[in-house]
């Protein structure tokens, strides 16, 4: 059960693949055993090595703890626990995280580093363009306004029309 | 002529208002039986009890995971018992923690762990925590 849970890591498995998948890893677990005496691998550190077992080896793994959990569980030793459990439930496979640790303090020094560099690009082109133009001053739009009713421009609504107050050309405070 | 047509489409309508009237009557959430917690419970006792490989332990357990309610103390024995008899400790940690996700704060979890301590002990098992902060 513990093969065919290699074969097809935690999916329900319908009746008719289950059977595909056991006679297949029956036969494939056969293999392995006749063709020698299977080597021991040691539990102690399945979790660190795991990622980089062949499929054979994790399936003499699986195959090892098989063995293991049939026996009374009071005499497993926390090693051989903590491999079962890994094997079966750890994140590996389909329970990969998606993100490896570490992934969120990159995140956010990228994306700071991101804004900081627009900062600095908006603050430099800034500081490198030419001085406003001159008729963008106080004393040139009163200038303009002065112009204006001399010419009585836009007499009806405008500038020039009786009782006006507003601004006319002055946008500066 | 028309009110004859008026009669008979109010006769042939009468029957229909009779028929809907009855369903409104009726409380609308006795439409389906509603599975009360011990049913739940010892229906779930019941199939861990009779499972009898790793793929039915580990299918019923994702359905009774699956409610809105955490599975009684009685069903995580029965559980952790099923998954002893088809030889996988790694489901019968993985039991717990289900239990540890589906309660909603730690005490809870601790009277689980508490209540479940004869069981842990029997069998020997050591829930994640054990194994892995140890």
């Amino acid at each position: 059960m513990q093969a065919l849970r290699l074969a097809r890591p935690r999916l329900p498995l319908r009746p008719a693949n289950r059977a595909f998948a056991a006679a297949a890893s029956s036969a494939h677990a056969a293999a392995p055993a006749a063709s020698s005496a299977s080597p021991v691998i040691p539990l102690s550190n399945v979790e660190a090595m795991w990622e980089r077992l062949s499929a054979d080896e994790q399936l003499v793994i699986h195959q090892q703890l098989e063995e293991l959990q049939k026996k009374d569980w009071k005499t497993l030793s926390i090693d051989e626990k903590k491999a079962a459990y890994y094997v079966a439930f750890g994140p590996h496979g389909p329970r990969a995280p998606v993100s490896p640790p570490g992934t969120l303090p990159k995140v956010i020094a990228g994306v700071a580093a991101s804004i900081a560099a627009a900062g600095v690009i908006f603050f430099s082109i800034r500081a490198t363009a030419p001085a406003p133009p001159r008729t963008i001053s106080k004393e040139w739009e009163e200038a303009a306004n002065e112009r204006a009713l001399e010419q009585k421009s836009n007499p009806i609504h405008g500038i020039s029309s009786e009782g006006y107050s507003g601004p006319g050309f002055v946008t500066h405070k | 002529m028309l009110r004859a047509q008026l009669a008979s489409t109010l006769l042939r309508a009468r029957p229909a208002a009779t028929r809907v009237a009855p369903a409104f009557a009726r409380p609308s959430s006795s439409a389906h039986g509603q599975e009360t917690f011990e049913s739940f419970t010892e229906r779930y006792v019941n199939f861990f009890q009779s499972a009898q490989d790793l793929f039915e332990v580990q299918r019923g357990l994702n359905n009774c995971f699956a409610h809105d309610l955490v599975p009684a103390p009685a069903v995580v024995e029965a559980a952790v018992r099923a998954a002893r008899r088809v030889n996988d400790y790694a489901t019968a940690v993985r039991v717990f923690e289900g239990v540890r996700e589906k309660v909603e704060n730690k005490q809870q979890y601790q009277q689980y762990l508490d209540e479940l301590k004869p069981l842990r002990e029997e069998l020997g098992i050591n829930v994640r925590e054990e194994l892995y902060e140890s």
